[in-house]
This record gives C-alpha cells, sequence and structure tokens, in this order.
C-alpha cells in the first residue's frame, strides 16, 4: 500500500480515536447520551472500513467488535453500565496500541483473541463461558483484559485471587516446582495469569517467585494448603485480586507521556482555493510588468506595483492561515487524560472547556501541549483536594478544572483553571528562602503576586517535599521555559483556599510578530510588543544609583535599568541633557527598563529565524526584514542582561 | 506394612544410595531396574506404591526414562513416580512430569531431601 494512503490512515485514526475518547468520557458522565453513542458507532464504523482497506485485519476485526458493542448500546440492547464503560474504555486503549503498533511497524503484543473475546463478553448472547481446563489455553493468556474476564467471572459467583508463591532458598529447579505448582492449582481454580508465563518458566530457570492470577470457587485457605504441600514450597500468599484497571496496565505513564507533533494536517480546500485564485492573479501581474517595460511604459509602474503590493499580503495572510489549526487538537486529549489522572488519585474531576475553536498556528500547537499537560497534571496532583477534604471544606464533592480560550488584541490566552486548595504563599516564601534560592530580605519584598517567579525558578520544584506543602511547583519552571520560547507569558492567579488560575498568553502565530521598532545610534532593533509593558521618557537625571546599579523610579516602582547600546557594544550617542526614552520590558521576576535612543513605531514583523550559526546568540532571537530591505535584528529582552 | 519401593536407576551406586536411605527409614525397596525396560516390567510384577526413576538412562529397546514414565502411568493411572534428575535435565523433568510423574529430586540431594519427596508424594505426613 501507498505510503501516502498509510500515512493519511493513521493521521485520520488518531484523530477519530482521540473523538472516540472525547466521547467516551461524556458518555461515562451520562450513559444516556444517544448522540455520543451515536458518534462512537459512526466513527468505529469508518475506522474498520478504513483499516480493512489497509488491510489491517486486526484493527479491522476489533473496530468491527466495537461497532457491534455500540450498535447493541444504540439499540438499547446492552446497558452502559459502569462496569461495561470500564470494559470499553480498556478495549479502546488496546484499540489504541493496535493502531500505534501498526503505525510504528513493529509486531503488537496485544492479545486481539482476548480483545475481542472481552468485547463479546459484554454483547448480548455471548457471555464468556470458561469453563474447566479446555478455556485455559484462552484465559492464560489473558493480560491486559483481565480486567473485562475478572468482572466476568465475579458475576459466575468465583472469587478472583492473587496468590504469590516462593520457594524455599536451597529449591533446584524452581521453575520445575513451579510446573508442580500450577498442576496443583488447575485442579483447584482457573489460571487467568502466570508470571512469569509458562512458555518462560519453560525457557528459564525460575529466580524469584512465582505468582498467579486465579479464579475459583474454592476459598483461600484450602488452596494455600495445598500449594504448600507441594515439596520445597516456602509460602503461599493468597490474597483478593482487585481488578486492574486499564489505566493501570497500558496507561501507566498517563500524564506523563508528551503529546505528539503534528505530523499532517487537513487544510480546508476553500483556503487552498484562495490561495490559487491569487497565485493566478499575481501570475496576470507579472505579465503586465512585463508588457510594460517592453512597451517602456514606466509611468504604469506605479499602479501595477500598489496592485502587487496588495495580491502579495494577501497572499501572505492566507499562507498563514495555512498554518492554523483549532486548537481543539491540543484540548481534546485533555478530558480522557483528566478522567483517568483523576480516577487514579482517587478524585472526582470534572472538565469544562471552552474555545476550543480558536485557531492556533500549528507551531504553537506543537509546543502548548505539553506546558499546559503539565499544568492541569499539577491542578489534579496538588491543586483539587480530595474529596473527603472537600467535603469537610463544604466545596462540591467534584472539583473542577477549567479551560478557557479567546482571542485578545492579537494573542491568544488560554486560562486554565482549578478550584482547588490554592497556592499557600507563606509556605512558598519559607520553603524558597530554606532552600537557599532568595534571601531572607528579598523574601520581605516579595509581595504574593510574585509568588509565580518563584515557583518558576529552575531549583525550586525539584525538592520534593516542596511540592507536598506548596502543592505546587512541579516543573513550572519548564512551563515558563518554553512560553518565553514561545514569545508568550505566564501568570497565575491564586486564592488560597479557592483554586488556581493559570493565564498562558501567547501570540497568533509564530511567523509574525508586533514589535516596538527602537533606535540605537545608526541601528535599528524591533522588540515583541508581547514583551513591553510602557514606554516612558526620562531625563538623564532620573537615573539613580543602587548599589552598583543604575535604577529609575516609576510611580512606586524601583526598575532597574540597562543601556542597551553598552549592552549591545553599539555606540550610545545621547547627552547628558538628553530625554532619555525607556522601554519598561517584563522581566522574570522584575521588569526592566531598557534606555534606547528613540522609538520607532510599532509593526507587524515577519519573523525570520537566524542561521544555525548565530542561534546560540544571547539576546537575540531573530531577524527581520523592513520594507526598506534593511535588515533588523528582534531583541528577546528577556535575556538580554 | 513397610510401603513398597520400586528403584531405577542405570547407576549401580545411586540405585545403593537410595536403597540404604529408604530402607533405613521403613520402606521396602522391592525391586531394583538398571534401565527403563526393567523398570516398567518390575512395575508390572511388583506394583510397588512408589517408583524412584533416573530420567537419563541409556535406550533400551526404545525405551528411554520418559516412556518409562509414559508406560508405567499407562499401566496404573495412580502410579507414584519420583524422577530423579540432574540439574541439567530441568525439560526432561518437566515433561515427565506432564506425563504424569508426582514429583523430583535433583541429584545431588541428601537423605532428607529424598525422604521429604517420598513422604510427601506418599502422603506419609510431614
Amino acid at each position: 500500500m501507498d505510503k501516502s494512503y498509510r500515512d493519511l490512515f493513521f493521521a485520520e485514526s488518531t484523530e477519530y480515536l482521540k473523538d472516540v475518547n472525547k466521547h467516551l468520557v461524556s458518555l461515562e458522565k451520562n450513559p444516556h447520551d444517544d448522540e455520543a453513542i451515536n458518534n462512537i458507532f459512526r466513527l468505529m464504523h469508518t475506522l474498520k472500513g478504513m483499516a480493512a482497506t489497509m488491510r489491517f485485519v486486526d484493527i479491522a476485526e476489533v473496530a468491527h467488535k466495537l461497532e457491534d458493542a455500540f450498535d447493541s448500546f444504540r439499540t438499547k440492547k446492552i446497558e452502559l453500565t459502569p462496569a461495561v464503560m470500564d470494559i470499553v474504555f480498556s478495549v479502546i486503549d488496546i484499540f489504541t496500541v493496535l493502531v500505534e503498533d501498526a503505525k510504528e511497524e513493529r509486531e503488537s503484543k496485544v492479545d486481539v483473541d482476548a480483545c475481542i473475546k472481552s468485547i463479546e463478553s459484554i454483547l448480548p448472547g455471548s457471555g464468556i463461558v470458561i469453563q474447566g481446563k479446555s478455556a485455559q489455553s484462552v484465559t492464560t493468556k489473558v493480560d491486559q483484559l483481565s480486567a473485562a474476564s475478572i468482572t466476568q467471572y465475579k458475576t459466575e459467583g468465583k472469587s478472583v485471587l492473587h496468590i504469590e508463591v516462593s520457594f524455599v532458598k536451597t529449591c533446584a529447579m524452581r521453575s520445575v516446582r513451579a510446573f508442580l505448582v500450577l498442576n496443583r492449582v488447575r485442579d483447584l481454580a482457573i489460571l487467568l495469569k502466570v508470571s512469569p508465563s509458562e512458555a518462560n518458566l519453560k525457557n528459564e530457570d525460575l529466580e524469584g517467585n512465582l505468582e498467579l492470577i486465579v479464579a475459583t470457587v474454592n476459598d483461600k485457605q484450602k488452596i494455600k494448603s495445598e500449594i504448600e504441600k507441594i515439596y520445597e514450597v516456602e509460602k503461599a500468599n493468597i490474597t483478593d485480586f482487585e481488578a486492574p484497571t486499564a489505566e493501570k496496565i497500558i496507561r501507566k505513564d498517563v500524564g506523563m507521556s508528551t503529546m505528539k507533533k503534528i505530523q499532517s494536517m487537513r487544510i480546508p480546500v476553500e483556503r487552498l482555493d484562495k490561495i490559487m485564485n491569487l497565485m493566478g492573479e499575481l501570475s496576470i501581474a507579472k505579465s503586465r510588468l512585463l508588457q510594460i517595460s517592453q512597451a517602456k511604459e514606466y509611468g504604469q509602474l506605479d499602479t501595477i506595483s500598489s496592485f502587487m503590493g496588495r495580491l502579495v499580503s494577501s497572499l501572505q495572510d492566507e499562507a498563514l492561515k495555512l498554518r492554523l489549526l483549532p486548537i481543539s487538537f491540543v484540548l481534546d486529549n485533555f478530558p480522557r487524560m483528566v478522567r483517568d489522572l483523576s480516577r487514579q488519585m482517587g478524585k472526582d474531576i470534572e472538565m469544562e472547556i471552552a474555545g476550543s475553536d480558536i485557531e492556533l498556528d500549528r507551531a504553537i500547537l506543537d509546543e502548548i501541549g505539553d506546558p499546559m499537560m503539565h499544568l492541569i497534571r499539577n491542578s489534579i496532583d496538588h491543586g483539587i483536594e480530595s474529596p473527603a477534604e472537600r467535603l469537610a471544606a463544604k466545596k462540591p464533592r467534584e472539583g473542577k478544572i477549567a479551560i478557557k480560550v479567546f482571542r485578545e488584541k492579537g494573542h491568544i490566552i488560554i486560562e486554565i483553571s482549578d478550584d482547588g486548595k490554592g497556592v499557600d504563599a507563606n509556605k512558598v516564601l519559607e520553603k524558597a528562602r530554606k532552600n537557599g534560592i532568595i534571601t531572607a530580605e528579598e523574601g520581605k519584598d516579595f509581595d504574593k503576586a510574585k509568588v509565580l517567579d518563584i515557583l518558576t525558578m529552575p531549583g525550586f520544584s525539584t525538592k520534593e517535599e516542596v511540592t507536598d506543602i506548596s502543592g505546587r511547583g512541579v516543573g513550572l519552571d519548564v512551563v515558563r521555559t518554553k512560553l518565553d520560547m514561545l514569545g508568550g507569558r505566564l501568570e497565575m492567579d491564586t486564592q488560597q483556599g479557592k483554586g488556581t488560575t493559570f493565564v498562558l498568553t501567547l501570540p497568533l502565530t509564530l511567523a509574525i510578530i508586533k514589535a516596538m521598532l527602537v533606535g540605537l545610534g545608526k541601528e535599528l532593533y524591533a522588540i515583541p510588543l508581547m514583551n513591553i509593558r510602557e514606554t516612558v521618557k526620562l531625563s538623564v537625571s532620573d537615573i539613580k544609583m543602587v548599589k552598583d546599579m543604575e535604577v529609575i523610579r516609576l510611580r512606586d516602582e524601583i526598575i532597574p535599568v540597562v543601556r542597551l547600546a553598552k549592552e549591545l557594544g553599539t555606540v550610545e550617542s545621547y547627552a547628558d541633557d538628553d530625554q532619555l526614552s525607556v522601554v519598561i520590558v517584563e522581566g522574570r521576576a522584575k521588569s526592566m527598563g531598557f534606555i534606547v535612543d528613540k522609538v520607532i513605531s510599532e509593526q507587524d514583523v515577519v519573523v525570520k529565524p537566524l542561521g544555525a550559526f548565530l542561534k546560540r546568540v544571547k539576546g537575540i532571537t531573530g531577524a527581520t526584514i523592513l520594507g526598506d530591505g534593511r535588515v533588523v535584528l528582534i531583541l528577546d529582552v528577556v535575556n538580554v542582561k | 506394612m513397610a510401603k513398597k519401593v520400586l528403584v531405577v536407576d542405570d547407576a549401580l551406586f545411586m540405585r545403593n544410595l537410595i536403597k540404604s536411605i529408604l530402607t533405613k527409614n521403613g520402606y521396602e525397596v522391592c525391586a531394583e531396574g538398571a534401565n527403563a525396560l526393567e523398570g516398567v516390567e518390575l512395575y508390572k510384577k511388583f506394583k510397588p506404591d512408589l517408583v524412584t526413576l533416573d530420567i537419563v538412562m541409556p535406550k533400551m529397546e526404545e525405551l528411554d526414562g520418559i516412556s518409562a514414565v509414559k508406560n508405567i502411568m499407562a499401566l496404573d493411572q495412580k502410579a507414584n513416580i519420583v524422577v530423579v534428575s540432574a540439574l541439567a535435565e530441568r525439560r526432561l523433568v518437566e515433561e515427565a512430569l506432564s506425563y504424569g510423574a508426582k514429583d523430583f529430586v535433583v541429584k545431588p540431594f541428601t537423605a532428607e531431601k529424598l525422604l521429604e519427596v517420598v513422604h510427601r508424594v506418599l502422603g506419609d505426613g510431614v
């Protein structure tokens, strides 16, 4: 099969699975959500057809069974009980693994038979019938899916036990002993899982203990004494086996995993048509230009150049739009993640998302998923309290995480808020002082608004006990660094006992930014508007010395200033009685003023990355070309000093 | 009455060792076989309560240790066979157990080990 079809298949199926998960989460909340059921049914139907076309037999078969299952939910032949829901979730997970495996072209470890069996177990008239030894070949294979069959065994009145058998130290041929144990247990119970597997026991000798999961009608004591009758068995430990949820088996790393980069994207035909149209007009303009030059009708040049100028800028606009994708691309991953994580932590969390149709530059989307996941994980881990704590605090049992995305003044704002316990500013300060991140003196000046700055200081978050007390700080410096890189901003608003809101401010696109042009001697530089708080005019005498630092007083704030020309190694050109232009920039922990010769104008600049050999120049993020052909460096003001 | 044990081993030394351990502890070694064929024949004749069977023996008329297990089990479904083996023969032991042998001892073994296994197989208390 053609590679491009393959790529398309995987791109689409990944999207569909994301949709399936989204619908599943809402279905779990409301089992009567017919629309969600219909949607999943349809998605599975499509996936089945796609997989069959690509000859991914296993994927097609599992999709087919899932389609059957959802058909039965649709026609109300089966009720969507929580137990059934669990099975569906785990099968979808396995399905996802199957698709991933096919994509990576690796042999899948997924037991498709067992997977299908577990779907069949919920279909009408085909409950798992497992009796005696005949079914062992199937049941011993059950791995990821034990959750499904366990539910089944329990309904049959069997108990599911975990048995750990240890052998005496002097035991020779442990695996053969283990084999005897298995034979003995087989007479008393159905083996669901053997670890190490029987195949492994055959291939190499056992070193540690033997672990079994069995379903049985016999009681624990009887099985224990039977096993301990076997020579060289030291002890058999038997406990009730808790059904592992799929997330324990497959999604162990949920929330820790990183978001996948977007590899291909779908573009509305309409947008492509617009571009083609503009290209057409541009070539007409080109012929016209040729005509003019041949006929030497130079008087026409004005008209044609303004016409072409308009065309080119529309073309640029359209081309930029090609890179836009709705943020739902990232957001759709979160409801499932929140569900899984909150279950894992024994918390009840409801997720609300607004503004998922806002479009963002693909390059930003690629980068923003991980930091967002980080913040959400933080909220689940540390922000939202356990149901008991919440009830004690007279809050609703169910915690809430809300993501709100909207546009504001040429920026995209993402708000991630929780209604958890908030950050205890005093504890953060105290800890930071203890860890030597800030001095005791500094601690006094820090107002609560600056808590985030401490939290995002590298080194603060690495201390485990800090996160326990403050409830925040896990890798927040990473989040902040990422946002800085994207030319964005991170802000936090927290109220103890009420919750925390993180606000991420992002540029619409990375390709074009709004920037302030400033002059230094003969040179021009661009400062991203995103970083600028304000510009002020001062006279040189307003600069005061504190210790060995130059500072200015702006309203009630003391702001250190930097002579940009000196910093960049160009010539200062102002005299002492000059009025100074100072650009006030929001820095990491404090605002900072940059003294420039003049502030010229605000304009959109197209960011051109610098070549690899200039990548590491401190304080410069890129360059742009002005209309007159001049090259202007774009300053990374946060890191200039 | 003392329980009867059949000892099958191609090495005279091993037969003597096993015999002396068992007789000193109240068992009667009713017969000794030096190969698989003899083992099966003697089983038919004596119907012992237990057989110790060396799993690696030279073939005699196409019969080896494993086939001895199979044949004895075919004669008597309740036969108590204890396989005697060296450490390297794990797979053979497994095979023997899968055909119905009850337990095994690994050479070299101590008197206590052998007795323990025999006790357990015969249900003579621990």
